[in-house]
């Protein structure tokens, strides 16, 4: 853990909370898509998997600037149904970065890293291309009339890569793993109630879960790293010995064969698939964490596949002929967030100041670099729970320097317990930025936004390695940090980061900016039990004002996630469910490989 | 016999000295348990709880800090250099050890001959043209390099040899044959070689000058002993002395050296890998790494004395 | 004897001095220099950085339109002052170590080598890394640290000069008339050590301006701020060597010219004061 130096003066607040949080999880995965690189953006935030939103099809891709004009709507039309796919070949897979494990149940997975999982694991259910979640894995799920019981039944005759039979004791052993695990656990713990009474086998093949709250669709839950279902001797053998960690078995189209860390993955195809036949004959995974060596492996014909946040790499990807992109800027946004519990961010007032002295203007233009649109909200103008009226303010020093002003007034003799000095000194309001890092790119978002927020903020620079950052964002030990989280295909899963019920004042909270608003959580819960899709977006709308009234968030961008593929690889957006939906092609920057065969 | 005792003995104390500063630092100004553990070290559920018992026994975390040491010492001493802190199961220390000592090694002979294939000659070449324009050229060039910092350098090279002309490739791909890797480790060799070869050829051509104005070569002039035979056979090998010593002490410098070269150019060797375990606090690693370093270098220091004793017979003792 | 005995120090040498002076002038007075703004952001609408350099931007702009040539001077400021401070902490506690290490023999002494040799033989960037990383990347963390660094070095040079001259006979004969110890090495001993730690100063800070750039290549050096080590790596990409290689180029021609001036600087000093040695 690093976080000493500048806070070696205020010895006990910081260090002592150091050792009473743990790190979240994330409902879901911890989708830290960065490894420090230099090319990675604000990545290090744990996105909330659970629902990928409908699936943004490149052509239904409506781009506001030039840049992202035709070069979106370039994917491969699916192989006419008497051409022969093509069995064979390995697809060489460029990551952002490695990961240190991959078990479900107590590896945080980024999105690399749920990446590599989507070829050995397959999930309870999936998204279609529309918002909602079709049974893969399990057969049908069920509810009761309240909706907060539901029943998921399992498809009869899959066994995992090792023998076992996948039953409900499988999904069981999963489930629990999961939530003893410190990390994944805490993400699930707002939705199921703390004892066995969560989740009850009825047979063999039937599990009953009950949740805390009506849930109009359970199947949004399972759909990510929650519902990936691991062979359960293997998790108690990974128990036992660790390093088992790096083997995973699942049920998954592709097995397990070898692991050289930060060098290569290889997943061999699974013969006896119960989805169907599997083209490829290996996937394999490379770290790469330099965006423009990614992009020349492409180029040159050493990798077939990519998978990249960093707006400069996205452009020469565009740009270029010879590459298939899929663009999909509805999942993260991309924003700074102030932690509402410490001075000087528990008074709405500074919180205003930062928002109006941020550069986003600057910051679209310079780091978005076309390729991320402005956003003002945890949804894109396509999106049915778009609010129209809602504004980002920034931009406006003037109205920073009134606000700090009146601020500094009335509460500039306070302590910032972070900093251990007074809230204002010399009439500004003194506060600590924290990003993940070494990053190029993070270090000048925080140069430019210091650059900005001078006006009326005194900024100190702390940049933490990952996991440092996740854990002092988790225990409050922050001022403001630069952040990237939502983009859940099924919103209501994003409650997570923002109930009264996730924030522990002691411990760990996931509603990072630990601002509750009752009413704000009233609407939630009300939207995420309505399945009238059209309705719910008005509910969900007057959340979204809410937030924006809290001036917790100052959004930036959305994220755009692209996946590039080598012109000769088909079969890239094919993949189906179990039952033959067809799939969203890429759920925040991750693709299936079921499909897939190279020419 | 008894200087070299004397040797031996002061070597171990220095790496018994540089092992207990570094143990002491990382464990003083670090927490071992969040690193081994991550999110569980504090976390209240029994099975992390038991996970912070099991790591406690496991890595001794209650013991005072002398003791600590001198369990790590003797688990190092026997080879084993402990498992790598995180709690999903890394390979051991020794693992990693043993798969990125090699690219190191690669990288440092590598660069080592280059520079040694670049100096020899030119500082014959110099030493022949002594003070003539060439020689001057040839001097300010040497100079030139010296100046040059070696991740200036490094970018110089990868802009020139990498982007423009498109010679080398700009990545290492452990999984390449090893005729690849040796390719792709070209440049990162070149950058380290250039400016010691500049050093190298400083030296040797001083001394080169030096020793073509003994006693001895005159006689071989004066008997009809061809310029170009006089300068290989008879100068260039008493004036290697000096060139061994620093060949062999710039090893060191040259480890240091290739730790940023390694990071510029990606390549995964130990390198990189200290660097990154010093940022993740993964305190087994850098000891580990810190070891073989400081042993690599005393090892050479001790060896550049042996070679100098045996084949300067003015030094024997 | 030797190819070229040099018995004046050279117009080189002058010009030299001049890059240096220049140099250090301009960091110090960058703050009232008509020079840009090094932390402003000079957007022109419709026109995405990085700019090329132009009458405007004399070294061009870097990927977020901030102008080079103002933040190589700025850099100037950390890079010099690290240097300076490493080196005089340094000189200061190696040097007296050293020299009274060498003066006083003995036990001090061969304690004091012991623990120059320690610290020499630890690869000195991963203690550089080490400690940075660790603690705090403030500047005077970072200075302080390649002070550490420097001790030895320093230190062993002062201790074997001071070794040679301790048998002269102007110390035997100080001792004679009853000069004691401290004196001996105030006046006689401490002057004559002084020429050749000053070559070795301006060798040590180029190391020392070198060293902080190294640090800054793996993410290590100063929070806040330019350094030239800072503004090579947002450069150093590939992408941003092809398409816009004055981001790197600019601090590394000025970084590449200190570095030499001082480097040549020393060098001239040492053997300048090394022939008089031998004339002596």
């Amino acid at each position: 853990m690093v976080n000493r130096g500048n806070h070696m003066k205020t010895s006990s607040s910081h260090r002592s909370f150091r050792r009473i949080g743990a790190v979240l999880a994330t409902a879901g995965l911890l989708v830290s898509a960065c490894g420090g690189s230099d090319d990675t953006e604000a990545d290090s935030e744990p996105a909330a998997e659970s629902s990928p939103e409908p699936a943004a099809e490149p052509a239904a891709e409506p781009a506001e600037d030039d840049t992202l004009g035709e070069a979106e709507t370039d994917v491969t039309l699916p192989p006419d149904d008497d051409a022969d796919s093509i069995f064979g070949g390995t697809l060489r897979y460029g990551l952002e970065a490695d990961v240190n494990g991959l078990n479900p149940t107590s590896s945080a997975l980024s999105a690399p890293g749920l990446m590599m999982a989507n070829a050995v694991f397959d999930t309870l259910a999936v998204y279609s291309e529309g918002d909602t979640s079709t049974p893969h894995l399990a057969e049908s799920f069920t509810a009761s009339d309240d909706l907060m019981t539901w029943t998921m039944k399992l498809r009869e005759g899959i066994t995992f890569h090792d023998g076992t039979p996948l039953n409900a004791e499988a999904v069981l052993v999963n489930f629990n793993a999961q939530r003893g695990d410190p990390l994944v656990g805490l993400a699930i713990m707002p939705f199921f109630p703390q004892d066995d009474s969560a989740a009850v086998a009825l047979d063999d093949l039937t599990i009953e879960f009950h949740v805390n709250f009506p849930i109009a669709d359970f199947g949004s839950i399972v759909t990510g790293q929650l519902g990936m279902v691991a062979s359960p001797t293997w998790i108690a053998a990974a128990k036992e010995d660790p390093t088992l960690n790096q083997a995973p078995v699942g049920t998954g189209p592709f097995k397990f064969d070898s692991r050289s860390e930060d060098s290569v993955t290889r997943f061999v195809r699974n013969d006896d698939w119960w989805g169907g036949d599997v083209y490829l004959d290996a996937v394999e995974f490379y770290p790469v964490t330099d965006g423009d060596d990614r992009n020349n492996l492409l180029f040159n014909g050493d990798l077939d596949a990519l998978q990249t946040t960093n707006q400069a790499s996205i452009l020469d990807l565009l740009d270029s002929d010879a590459v298939q992109n899929i663009i999909d800027d509805t999942s993260e946004e991309s924003f700074a967030m102030m932690n509402t519990a410490i001075p000087p961010f528990d008074d709405i007032r500074a919180r205003q100041a930062l928002a109006y002295a941020s550069p986003v203007e600057e910051y679209v233009e310079l780091i978005g670099l076309g390729v991320s649109r402005r956003a003002s909200q945890r949804f894109t103008p396509e999106s049915i729970n778009y609010n129209p009226d809602l504004v980002q303010v920034s931009n406006d020093p003037d109205t920073a320097v009134a606000l700090v002003a009146e601020y500094c007034a009335e509460r500039g003799e306070e302590t910032n317990p972070l900093l251990g000095t007074t809230t204002c000194t010399d009439g500004k309001i003194n506060i600590e930025l924290q990003w993940s890092g070494p990053s190029v790119v993070q270090t000048r978002i925080a140069e430019l936004l210091d650059e900005a927020w001078s006006v009326g903020f005194n900024v100190t620079f702390q940049e933490l390695p990952q996991d440092g950052h996740i854990l002092q964002t988790a225990i409050g030990q922050y001022n403001v940090n630069t952040w990237r989280q939502f983009g859940a295909v099924d919103v209501w899963t994003d409650n997570v980061w923002l109930l009264c019920a996730t924030i522990n004042p002691a411990g760990l909270s996931l509603n990072w900016p630990r601002n509750c608003d009752e009413q704000r959580d009233a609407l939630l819960f009300q939207a995420t039990a309505m399945s009238d899709l059209e309705a719910r977006a008005e509910v969900l709308k007057e959340a979204e004002a809410l937030i924006n009234q809290a001036f917790t968030y100052v959004f930036f961008t959305h994220t755009t996630w692209v996946n590039s593929f080598a012109d000769n690889v088909r079969g890239v957006c094919d993949h189906t469910s179990a039952d033959g939906v067809k799939m969203r092609c890429a759920v925040s920057g991750r693709t299936w490989f079921s499909k897939i065969w190279i020419e | 016999m008894n200087y070299w005792v004397q040797r031996l003995t002061a070597s171990l104390m220095l790496l018994l000295a540089v092992s207990m500063l570094t143990f002491a630092a990382m464990n003083l100004l670090g927490d071992p348990l969040f690193n081994i553990l991550g999110p569980a070290a504090a976390d209240t559920k029994p099975e992390s709880l038991e996970k912070v018992a099991a790591a406690k026994e496991l890595y001794y975390l209650d013991r005072p800090l002398p003791e600590r040491y001198v369990r790590w010492l003797g688990d190092m001493v026997t080879g084993d250099f402990g498992v790598q802190f995180g709690s999903t199961g890394q390979p051991p220390v020794s693992e990693l050890v043993k798969e990125r000592f090699p690219r190191s090694l690669t990288l440092l002979v590598m660069a080592q001959l280059l520079a040694a294939m670049i100096a020899i000659p030119w500082a014959l070449i110099s030493a022949a043209r002594a003070n003539k324009p060439a020689d001057r050229i040839s001097t300010v060039n040497s100079f030139l390099l010296i100046a040059m910092p070696n991740f200036a350098l490094a970018v110089i090279l990868k802009y020139v040899f990498g982007i423009k002309l498109g010679w080398f490739p700009l990545t290492f791909k452990a999984t390449d044959p090893w005729l690849t890797r040796v390719y792709q480790t070209f440049l990162p060799a070149l950058t380290i070689a250039l400016p010691a070869a500049a050093v190298y050829q400083r030296l040797l051509r001083t001394d080169l000058i030096t020793t073509l104005q003994e006693d001895f070569i005159l006689m071989a002039r004066s008997k009809g002993v061809g310029r170009r035979r006089v300068l290989f056979k008879h100068a260039l090998r008493p004036s290697l002395f000096s060139f061994i010593t620093v060949f062999g002490i710039n090893t060191g410098t040259l480890i240091g050296g290739s730790l940023i070269v390694e990071n510029i150019f990606r390549i995964p060797g130990l390198g990189s890998a200290i660097v990154e375990a010093i940022l993740r606090e993964d305190f087994p690693v850098v000891l580990a790494i810190v070891m073989i370093i400081t042993t690599a270098f005393v090892l050479v220091n001790v060896l550049v004395d042996a070679v100098y004793t045996l084949i300067d017979p003015r030094v024997r003792r | 004897m030797s190819d070229t005995i040099n018995r004046r120090l050279g117009p080189l040498f002058w010009i030299a001095v001049g890059w240096l002076v220049l140099i250090s002038l301009l960091a110090l007075l960058a703050p009232w220099l008509p020079i840009k703004d090094p932390d402003a952001y000079y957007l022109v609408r419709g026109e995405r950085p990085p700019y090329a350099p132009s009458a405007t931007h004399w070294f061009g702009t870097d990927q977020d339109a901030r102008d080079m040539f103002a933040r190589t001077i700025f850099g100037a400021r950390v890079s010099l002052v690290i240097g300076f401070v490493a080196i005089a902490f340094g000189m200061l506690v190696g040097g007296t170590t050293g020299v009274v290490a060498g003066y006083l023999r003995g036990r001090t002494d061969r304690i004091v080598s012991f623990v120059f040799i320690v610290f020499l033989s630890f690869p000195s960037l991963v203690l550089a890394i080490l400690i940075t990383a660790l603690l705090d990347r403030g500047l005077v963390t970072i200075a302080l640290t390649l002070g550490v660094l420097a001790v030895a070095p320093v230190g062993r040079l002062a201790r074997a000069t001071t070794l040679s001259f301790a048998e002269r006979e102007f110390v035997t004969a100080a001792r004679a008339i009853g000069a004691g110890d401290r004196r001996i090495i105030i006046r006689e001993l401490l002057p004559n050590v002084v020429i050749p730690m000053g070559a070795l100063a301006l060798l040590g800070m180029a190391v020392a301006i070198v060293a902080e750039g190294g640090l800054a290549f793996l993410g290590l050096s100063v929070e806040k701020g330019p350094t030239w080590g800072k503004l090579i790596l947002i450069g150093a990409g590939s992408r941003e060597l092809e398409k816009s290689p004055w981001i790197a180029f600019g601090p590394i021609i000025i970084l590449f010219i200190t570095v030499l001036s001082l480097n040549y600087a020393g060098d001239r000093v040492r053997s300048y004061f090394d022939v008089r040695e031998i004339g002596l």
